[in-house]
């Protein structure tokens, strides 16, 4: 891919990000911003891919606009939603206070943008002596993904710590509704 | 009460039941090649746990719930913790730190202690999802076809453990 292709595609894919999530916020029913949250997270891993991350898109695709959006939809179906309101974006629900507090945050949050270095400038630290030491010894191991060589392999503690998480996910959700029975 | 399930669209169903053995696979794939190719436990898990919320969504939530074995998915739910356990205190009983993979006794240590990892992680990953998905549903009541029912909210969902009838 060329990187004048490259670069419209990512301006193409950031600007339906920004779009989504914006249409996210303002949408007045929750089933259309369950919805239109689910193509937001689906642009964002393409972006991801686009950046060269293919298992965090993966991952995106999969918990974001996949499993989250089911259990949003299960959640939702259990509450009540006006019928007789058909309006997409009711301007009443959106408060002018909310928007300058969340317009300011994103303001201040890009004033730090100039402080990044360029994408894959190669002073910055992911290119330190620890990044080559990583891909030669990983390849060394036969460990081809140097993503998951990193997770198991030189981060093993904490890929550990994160499948306790995931462990006391559902210990945690199984005592909070008082069931012993997982299925 | 002759009111058709939602569910019934042969569409969705088709579709879900065509597509559910490839996504599978495809998860599957992305849990046990993690060393080579993109993904590892954590996606290949979410993939496979999507096909069970897919064909649930497609052909019914309470009847997959149902189909599944509660006792399988508890085991799939501590497998993770304890084989990634298993296999960092194996790499301190042979000599070596909590975690060190290449002091294994097998050909390609860290390739393959690592693959055990893996299929850990997607075990529970896969089955603590499944989990969330089942215990969120059990308020779930299964929508009905006829849409004057609903316009005037008459229909309250119906809380199984209200029914009583499951365990």
């Amino acid at each position: 891919m060329t990187a004048g292709l490259e670069a419209a595609l990512s301006v193409v894919l950031l600007a339906f990000v920004l779009a989504v999530a914006a249409f996210t916020a303002v949408v007045r029913d929750v089933l259309t911003a369950v919805v239109v949250f689910a193509a937001y997270s689906l642009g964002l891993a393409m972006v991801w891919v686009l950046y060269r991350a293919p298992d965090v898109g993966l991952t995106e695709a999969a918990v974001g606009a996949g499993v989250t959006t089911a259990l949003f939809l299960l959640a939702i179906s259990q509450t009540v939603r006006p019928a007789s309101e058909r309006v997409l974006v009711d301007r009443r629900s959106v408060r002018p206070r909310s928007v300058l507090v969340a317009g300011a945050a994103t303001g201040g949050l890009l004033l730090t943008v100039p402080a990044l270095p360029p994408v894959g400038a190669s002073e910055t630290p992911a290119f330190g002596s620890v990044a080559a030491f990583y891909l030669t010894d990983a390849a060394a191991r036969g460990v081809d993904n140097a993503v998951t060589a990193v997770l198991v392999v030189y981060r093993g503690f904490d890929t550990f710590g994160e499948v306790a998480v995931v462990f006391a996910a559902a210990v945690a959700v199984l005592a909070v509704l008082g069931r012993e029975v997982v299925a | 009460m002759t009111r058709a399930p939602f569910t019934d669209s042969p569409v969705v169903t088709t579709t879900v039941r065509l597509l559910a053995p490839f996504v599978l696979t495809y998860g599957l794939f992305t849990l046990f090649h993690g060393t080579t190719s993109v993904g590892g436990g954590f996606q290949g898990g979410v993939v496979a746990a999507a096909t069970v919320i897919t064909v649930a969504f497609a052909l019914g939530i309470r009847q997959t719930a149902e189909w599944l074995d509660g006792r399988a998915l508890a085991a799939l739910v501590v497998a993770g913790p304890l084989v990634f356990g298993a296999v960092a205190l194996a790499g301190v009983a042979l000599g070596g730190a909590f975690l060190q993979l290449d002091v294994l006794p097998v050909p390609k240590a860290t390739v393959y202690a690592t693959e055990a990892v893996e299929v850990g992680i997607g075990a529970t990953v896969a089955a603590v999802v499944v989990v969330l998905f089942v215990r969120i549903a059990d308020g779930y009541a299964e929508p009905v076809a006829d849409p004057s029912a609903d316009a005037d909210g008459a229909v309250r969902p119906v809380r199984p453990a209200e029914v009583g009838s499951d365990d």
